[in-house]
C-alpha cells in the first residue's frame, strides 16, 4: 500500500493535454475527524485497474478536520473510481488490524460503503467525458 | 451433507456481507407456517405469529420482546439467604427482539441485556439494562431496525463496514477489573460500569500494551477461560478460517497475542477449552460455501452441518501460541465445553455438550415465530473425551441430555471430578433440571424444577478452593406466575432443591451465560 501511495502529487496534470479542459473531476470528502496526518487518494481508471491496483493518479492531502476536496483535471473520457484513507499517523501506510480490516479512516467515490472487503467497482465508479464532474464521500472511521 | 433446510428457506435475496463469523447476511425469515407469497415483511409476518402462538403456549414468554430497561427492584426471599454469599451476578443475554412491526428470525440476533442481582445486607436487587451498541443506539432513536442480521434481512439495511457495526453484546457478561464487559463473538467486547451498567466504550484489546490499535476490531469469543491466577485466555475467529489467541492479564491488559490458521470454514466457532499448558480450540463438523460474497445466502443459513467432516482438535502451546498437535475426533457439532485437563504424560481430557447435526440453529428460528414444539429432540449430550499423546483418541457418552456446563472457576484448566449441566425432564420445551455429575463415579446429583419452569445457566459460586464447597445459583422462569426467580442451591446437595429462592414481580427475558463477581 506504502508504495502505491508514494506519489505523484498530480492534481494539475501535464500529460494529457490533448483533451478537453471540462474533464475535471472535483473530489469532495467529508467527516474527517482530525487535522492530523494526511488523506491519500488514489483515481482508478476501468475496473481491470482497480483490481490490478494499478492507480491513474494518486494525491496527497493535508488533512483537516471537517471537509477536504481534491481535483483531477484533463482527464481521459472514460469511468473512474476513487479510494482514499486518512493517515492519521503519518506513517504513508494504512494501518490496519490483525485480520487486515483497516483501523484508519478509508473512503470510496460514490460514498461506497465496505461490506468486509473491498468495494466493488461498479460501486464507485462514474463517467468522466466532456464535462466537470462533482464526486463526494463520507469517510469511514 | 445435511442441508439445514429451514434456514435456507428462510432465506430469500438480498445483501451479503463478509467478515467475521456471527454477524453478517441475511435472508428472508420465512417458514412453512408463515409464508405469505404476496409482498409482506417476512419479519412481521413473524411478530404476528409470535403473538398469536403466545396466546396459545406461555412457554414461549421468555422469548417476548423486551421493550425497556429494568429498574432496581428487591426480590422476594423464601427460605436462608447465605451470608457468605456477597457480590453481584451477571447475566447477559438477547432481549430485544422487536422493532416497529418487524422480530427477528433467530434468537442470536436480540439486542443484549444486562441482568444483575447484587447480594448485599441480606438482601437481593435486580436492574436490567440493555446494552447500548452503537447499533442498538441507532435503532432505538429511528424505533427499526436499520442494519440487516446473520439471518434476518432488513430492507434497504446499512451497509455494515465492519462487524462491530451490528454488534449486539448479547452473549455473555464477564467481571474484568473494576468493570463489566459485555461479550458477544464476532467483534469486541464492550465495557461497562460494573454498578450502574452503564455501557463505557468499545473495548480496543490493545489499549496500553505494544500492541496498540492493531487488535482493534477484532472477534473476542464469548467465552473466555479464566485461569486460577487470574489470567482471561480467549480467542477470536475470522471469516478466513484463522484463529486469534489472546493471553490478557485480570486488569484486562493484553500480554500477548497468537494468529492460527485452523483452516476452518465453518464460519461459527463459540467456545474452546485451556489446560494448565495448552490451548484447544475444538473445531465442529461446520461448512460452509467457499465465498458469500457471491452467493444469496445469510451467514446463518450458508453454514452447514458435514457428517463426513471430523471434529479437530488443535493443540497450541500456551507459551509461544504455536499449534503443537491435532486430534480428529467423530463428527460432531458443541456450542459448549465444560473444561479441560492434562495428565503428566501429556494425556488430555476434555468434556463436550456435543450433538451428531446443526438443528439447534433451526429450532431457535422456528421458536422465533413460535412455531417451534419440541425443543428437547436434538438436544445434546456429554461426551467425555480422552486426547493421548500418542494421537489415539476415547470418547465416552454420558446418558441423558446436557447443556450448559460448568466447573468451579478455580479448576478451569485443572481436573475436575464435577460438572454441572441443565438438562430436560419433564418439560418437553427447555430445560428443566439442574444435575452435579460426579466424573470419578459417573453419579448425578439433579433436582428437577419441573415443567412450570425453564431453567436458565446455572453456575457455581465458592468461597474456597474445594470442589463441593459453596453454592449453584440460577435463574428460572416461572410460567404460570409470569415470574423470574433465582435459585441458590448447596453444590453439594442439588437434589435437596433451592436452599433459598429469590422473586421478581415479573419475568426477565430468557438469556444465557452469566458471572458473579465476590466482595
Amino acid at each position: 500500500m506504502k508504495t502505491l501511495f508514494i506519489a505523484i502529487m498530480t492534481t494539475s496534470m501535464l500529460l494529457t493535454s490533448t483533451h478537453a479542459l471540462a474533464n475535471n473531476v472535483t473530489f469532495i470528502i467529508d467527516d474527517i475527524k482530525s487535522d492530523q496526518g494526511k488523506v491519500y487518494v488514489q483515481l482508478f481508471q476501468g475496473e481491470k485497474n482497480y483490481q490490478a491496483n494499478n492507480a491513474y493518479l494518486s494525491s496527497i492531502a493535508i488533512a483537516k478536520k471537517g471537509q477536504i476536496t481534491i481535483t483531477f483535471n484533463n482527464l481521459e473520457d472514460n469511468d473512474y473510481g476513487i479510494r482514499y484513507f486518512h493517515d492519521e499517523n503519518d506513517n504513508s501506510a494504512m494501518e490496519t488490524n490483525l485480520f487486515g480490516m483497516p483501523i484508519e479512516g478509508y473512503g470510496y467515490s460514490n460514498s461506497a460503503k465496505a461490506n468486509y472487503g473491498p468495494v466493488e467497482y461498479q460501486a464507485i465508479k462514474f463517467q468522466v467525458a466532456d464535462a466537470a464532474v462533482t464526486n463526494r464521500s463520507t469517510i469511514n472511521y | 451433507m445435511q442441508r439445514r433446510q429451514l434456514l435456507k428457506n428462510i432465506a430469500g435475496a438480498s445483501t451479503c456481507i463478509g467478515a467475521s463469523s456471527l454477524l453478517m447476511s441475511v435472508p428472508f425469515a420465512v417458514n412453512a407456517k408463515i409464508v405469505n407469497k404476496n409482498q409482506i415483511d417476512p419479519l412481521a409476518n413473524i411478530k404476528t405469529s409470535f403473538a398469536d402462538a403466545l396466546k396459545d403456549n406461555p412457554s414461549l414468554l421468555g422469548l417476548k420482546n423486551t421493550a425497556n430497561n429494568f429498574a432496581h427492584q428487591q426480590l422476594t426471599i423464601e427460605g436462608k439467604l447465605p451470608k457468605d454469599l456477597t457480590g453481584v451476578f451477571y447475566r447477559n443475554g438477547p432481549a430485544k427482539y422487536e422493532q416497529g412491526n418487524q422480530r427477528y428470525s433467530h434468537q442470536f440476533e436480540g439486542d443484549g441485556m444486562i441482568n444483575s442481582f447484587t447480594f448485599a445486607n441480606g438482601n437481593i436487587v435486580h436492574q436490567g439494562k440493555f446494552v447500548e451498541t452503537t447499533k442498538f443506539v441507532q435503532e432505538q432513536q429511528q424505533n427499526k431496525f436499520l442494519y440487516s442480521g446473520p439471518l434476518s434481512d432488513i430492507k434497504n439495511s446499512r451497509k455494515v463496514t465492519q462487524a462491530d457495526t451490528v454488534n449486539t453484546a448479547n452473549i455473555n457478561v464477564i467481571p474484568v477489573d473494576d468493570e463489566i464487559w459485555a461479550l458477544w463473538e464476532s467483534g469486541s467486547a464492550t465495557a461497562l460500569d460494573a454498578t450502574t451498567l452503564a455501557t463505557k466504550r468499545r473495548v480496543n484489546l490493545g489499549a496500553n500494551s505494544q500492541y496498540g490499535d492493531k487488535l482493534k476490531g477484532l472477534a473476542f469469543s464469548a467465552h473466555p477461560k479464566i485461569e486460577a491466577n487470574g489470567d482471561i485466555w480467549n480467542f477470536g475467529l475470522s471469516l478466513s478460517g484463522h484463529v486469534a489467541l489472546y493471553q490478557l492479564s485480570s486488569k484486562g491488559l493484553m500480554k500477548n497475542v497468537g494468529i492460527i490458521n485452523a483452516r476452518y470454514r465453518g464460519k461459527m466457532l463459540h467456545d474452546f477449552l485451556i489446560t494448565h499448558k495448552h490451548i484447544l480450540l475444538i473445531l465442529p463438523s461446520l461448512t460452509s460455501q467457499a465465498d458469500r460474497s457471491h452467493s444469496n445466502l445469510k451467514l446463518f443459513a450458508s453454514i452447514e452441518y458435514d457428517s463426513k467432516q471430523p471434529m479437530r482438535v488443535l493443540v497450541i502451546d500456551k507459551q509461544t501460541l504455536t499449534l503443537k498437535k491435532q486430534y480428529e475426533l467423530d463428527a460432531g457439532f458443541a456450542f459448549h465445553f465444560g473444561n479441560a485437563w492434562e495428565e503428566n504424560d501429556g494425556t488430555i481430557h476434555f468434556d463436550a455438550s456435543i450433538n451428531d447435526n446443526f438443528k439447534v440453529m433451526d429450532e431457535l428460528s422456528e421458536i422465533m415465530s413460535g412455531t417451534a414444539k419440541n425443543l428437547d429432540q436434538n438436544s445434546p449430550h456429554t461426551a467425555l473425551f480422552t486426547l493421548k499423546p500418542n494421537g489415539g483418541t476415547t470418547k465416552v457418552v454420558v446418558d441423558g441430555d446436557s447443556e450448559f456446563p460448568r466447573v468451579y472457576d478455580h479448576l478451569v484448566g485443572q481436573r475436575n471430578k464435577t460438572l454441572y449441566t441443565l438438562s430436560h425432564t419433564q418439560s418437553q420445551f427447555w430445560r428443566d433440571t439442574v444435575c452435579c455429575l460426579n466424573m470419578d463415579s459417573g453419579k448425578k446429583d439433579t433436582f428437577i424444577y419441573g415443567d412450570e419452569f425453564i431453567a436458565e445457566e446455572h453456575i457455581i459460586i465458592s468461597n474456597t478452593a474445594k470442589e463441593g464447597d459453596g453454592y449453584l445459583l440460577g435463574t428460572a422462569l416461572h410460567i404460570p406466575s409470569k415470574r423470574t426467580c433465582l435459585n441458590i442451591f448447596s453444590a453439594n446437595n442439588l437434589k435437596g432443591g433451592p436452599i433459598c429462592r429469590a422473586w421478581l414481580p415479573y419475568h426477565l427475558p430468557l438469556g444465557l451465560h452469566g458471572n458473579f463477581k465476590a466482595s
